[in-house]
């Protein structure tokens, strides 16, 4: 029983094509907010959700669902814009992988992320990664 | 539209040792195959599992997935890697190490 609780498990996360998603690391929650705020109203995105996972590392979801390459256009724009390299690094992966991931379930010592901040719309894109996201949790707990 | 649980990280699987050896072709060219041995080594390797389907599929592969890890990059139906799962897969274990991801 302790062997099998001490073993590592895989991280779990959520993919798509459609949502807009943003990995940010290493960024404080005000920037952002601001470049949520900035993505949001330049694409019409409609509204976004923010997910802290771990000490100034923040996750967005924007509500409109978009086709793969305006997803990426979106995130080339703000990794652009803003010169976060590790974002860039992250929108070259998803680039690779042809869909975009973010992390649901726990990551070594880091939690699962937490909602931190809603705004606008949250009924397409948000709705769907929400109920994802229970249930990738769900079977994160029962595993 | 087709959302998918991704299950990621790095791993350690035992796979087995490739052996090099030359034959001499028709041509007289010596040309260069692998064979595989019965040995077998430990490596660390990360990998990802795509699995989109059904609730229930889901669950199921997700769980399998914690014994059964990928051999590459994997995108398939739940359903589908339940049914077959080593071919898309093999005996291992996940390890905690950090790898770049989302």
């Amino acid at each position: 029983m302790t062997e099998k609780s001490n073993r590592a498990r895989p991280i779990l996360g959520y993919s798509d094509r459609e949502t807009v998603k943003l990995d940010f690391d290493d960024v404080p929650f005000k920037v952002v907010k601001y470049w949520a705020f900035r993505a949001m109203k330049r694409f019409r995105l409609k509204g976004f959700l923010i997910m802290r996972t771990s000490e100034n590392c923040y996750h967005v979801i924007f509500d409109r669902e978009v086709s793969w390459s305006e997803n990426m256009r979106i995130v080339a724009w703000v990794a652009l814009l803003s010169r976060f390299e590790k974002l860039k690094t992250w929108f070259l992966m998803q680039c690779i992988k042809e869909s975009s991931t973010l992390r649901v379930s726990p990551k070594k010592e880091k939690p699962s992320p937490r909602i931190v901040c809603r705004h606008g719309e949250q009924d397409k894109g948000i709705r769907s990664f929400m109920a994802y996201r229970r249930k990738i949790k769900e079977i994160a707990r029962t595993r | 539209m087709v959302k998918k649980i991704s299950v990621y990280g790095t791993y350690e699987a035992k796979v087995p040792v490739r052996q090099r050896y030359w034959k001499r072709r028709i041509d007289g060219i010596k040309q260069r195959y692998w064979k595989k041995t019965s040995r077998m080594k430990k490596v660390t390797k990360s990998g990802r599992y795509e699995f989109h389907g059904k609730g229930k599929d889901l669950r199921k592969a997700v769980m399998k997935a914690h014994r059964i890890v990928p051999k590459r990059f994997v995108d398939v139906r739940a359903d589908k890697f339940l049914k077959n799962p080593e071919k898309y897969g093999q005996e291992g274990s996940w390890i905690d190490r950090e790898i770049e991801s989302g």
